[in-house]
């Protein structure tokens, strides 16, 4: 007992770089060798793909890209999931950006979604600028743009993301406001993003909204889900990953699942070994 | 490939690794990528709010084409009117910018004072309306609803809403402080601590959860540009940090 004691001890003072290199491993050895690992729907999840799926076809929506490439791993799947799923139903999309580098994680997405194949007719989306979508583009003011957005479009876009005059765009001719729109997606990264969204946003103007956030907002967002002021939520890549799976699209996110459950065992390992390393250690010194 | 394909790659790898290399300790590829990050952000940031807001949606309301102002000279054609009040932010906005000289620095108050008033009004009735209202109203569950389950784990239930009333309550009344926390209202209270403990703790374990996510994302990007399509970069650049950071701290091993 006492040796598996003094092994335990061991393991709960190793040196910080050897766990920061046994969770890179831990990270680094599934993404080369892809190891397949069920993902199961969670409720919010589930609330969340019925309600874009349940948006009346051919709707006018607006989704935001309110994330950067430092969060990309999480959001990106997500919203490129959530434009997939839109174009499917045909709807227009408008995109706007809380954050400055939002307008390329939007370009990204459009990039890498226009040659697929739509499994619902297999044909490729084929989208096309100020047919399909129109990319406002980024603003600075955070939740003075959503409400501005909220009282007249117009006042926060004078022009889109390549300069080309709101009113000399079709696609824009029935867009006065936020009220314009049947559904409103954040992909959101933190502030400006889906609080913002929300309070002077979907709250106001009673538009249905929903959102995709990381991991870290997931335990603030979440209220908001169940008072129904977000129909569901896409939680870090877990939910990204049970979102393509509900789409039938795997991506990214469900590659990167085996890493993260991988990862979670080796931190989950550390802290159980320093618990038990600390009660050993407490129990001796109070013996002595 | 293209040749800025391949060089952004390689950039791309020199700044992560710099800042993993942090993990080992701090070091002057570390301080170079850092530094890196927060220049191109702060440039960036300024530039695309130039040209996005302050162009378009100030100048353009200000100096309009055929405008009132069009004598100065100055004429940016956003299919904008003429409008007298874009003026007070123009002139809050160069107060705050006067900043940097000091016998000045007294006018960038005024630019402050009007963001925080109008920063205070908006979230004042953001939080009221969607994080107090909408969140009380939430809260009052019905405990003995005859159309719910007694027990669901993914949806709604009677347990479900006990136990939310009863994590409210004892969690808020743990942060009552006008009476002491012992006996009965004590043990109430504690609950109250478990309660914030598991929130606590589903907040660490979405934290963890979030930072492995970022860790994919930068390690599928190494593989990637560990590719012959980019000519090996991952592996030239770490083999180059690590001879380099060895180097750096046998010459610096009295430190």
């Amino acid at each position: 007992m006492k040796y598996l004691e003094d092994i335990i001890l061991k393991l709960g003072a190793v040196d910080r770089r050897i766990i920061f290199l046994l969770i890179g491993l831990a990270v680094l050895i599934p993404l080369l060798t892809p190891i397949s690992l069920p993902v199961r729907e969670t409720p919010t999840t589930v609330k969340f793909y019925e309600g874009i799926d349940n948006i009346p076809k051919n709707s006018k929506v607006l989704v935001s890209f309110d994330y950067g490439p430092s969060t990309m791993p999480e959001i990106h799947p997500m919203n490129v999931g959530v434009l997939r799923h839109m174009l499917r139903n045909g709807h227009k999309i408008y995109i706007s950006c809380l954050w400055p580098d939002g307008i390329y994680m939007a370009l990204d997405a459009l990039e890498e979604i226009t040659d697929e194949v739509n499994p619902d007719n297999q044909s490729t989306f084929d989208i096309k600028e100020y047919e399909d979508y129109v990319l406002l583009g980024y603003r600075p003011g955070a939740e003075a743009v959503i409400k501005g957005l909220a009282s007249d479009l117009r006042k926060v876009y004078t022009v889109d993301a390549k300069g080309r005059f709101i009113d000399d765009i079709e696609m824009m001719d029935e867009i006065k406001n936020l009220n314009d729109f049947a559904y409103i997606y954040s992909g959101s990264a933190g502030y400006p993003g889906t609080f913002e969204w929300v309070k002077y946003g979907g709250d106001p103007t009673g538009v249905p909204m929903s959102s995709g956030t990381t991991s870290v907002q997931v335990n603030e967002v979440i209220p908001y889900v169940q008072t129904g002021q977000l129909i569901g939520l896409l939680a870090g890549m877990p939910g990204a990953a049970e979102y393509e799976k509900l789409i039938a699209s795997p991506g990214i996110a469900i590659q990167g699942m085996a890493a993260q459950s991988f990862a979670h065992i080796v931190i989950v390992i550390f802290i159980v070994f320093g618990n038990l390393a600390f009660f050993i250690k407490q129990r001796r010194d109070r013996k002595y | 490939m293209t040749f800025s394909a391949i060089l952004g790659a390689w950039i791309a790898a020199f700044l992560t690794l710099g800042i993993f290399s942090y993990l080992y300790k701090d070091n002057p590829f570390y301080k170079i990528a850092e530094n890196v990050f927060v220049g191109v952000s702060a440039a960036y940031v300024a530039a695309i709010s130039f040209w996005t807001q302050i162009y378009p949606n100030l100048f353009g309301r200000l100096f309009p084409k055929d405008g009132p102002l069009s004598f100065t000279g100055l004429e940016f054609d956003f299919n904008h009117e003429f409008n007298i009040l874009y003026l007070f932010p123009l002139i809050l906005g160069l107060m705050m910018l006067l900043s940097v000289f000091q016998q000045f620095n007294w006018m960038a108050r005024w630019g402050i004072a009007y963001t925080v008033a109008i920063a205070a009004g908006l979230k004042a009735f953001g939080y009221l309306n969607s994080n107090v209202l909408n969140q009380v109203k939430a809260s009052s569950v019905d405990l003995f609803s005859g159309s719910l389950p007694f027990f669901s784990l993914g949806g709604d239930s009677v347990f479900n809403n006990i136990v939310l009333l009863v994590g409210t309550i004892s969690s808020l009344m743990y942060f009552y402080f006008s009476k002491e926390q012992t006996g009965n209202f004590g043990r109430f209270t504690r609950l109250g601590i478990y309660f914030l403990m598991v929130s606590f703790g589903a907040s660490f374990g979405f934290a963890v959860m979030g930072r492995i996510s970022l860790l994919i994302g930068r390690f599928n990007d190494l593989i990637d540009y560990s590719s012959a399509d980019y000519n090996f970069a991952t592996f030239y650049v770490l083999l180059f940090i690590i001879v380099v950071l060895g180097f750096w701290s046998f010459k610096n091993r009295e430190k």
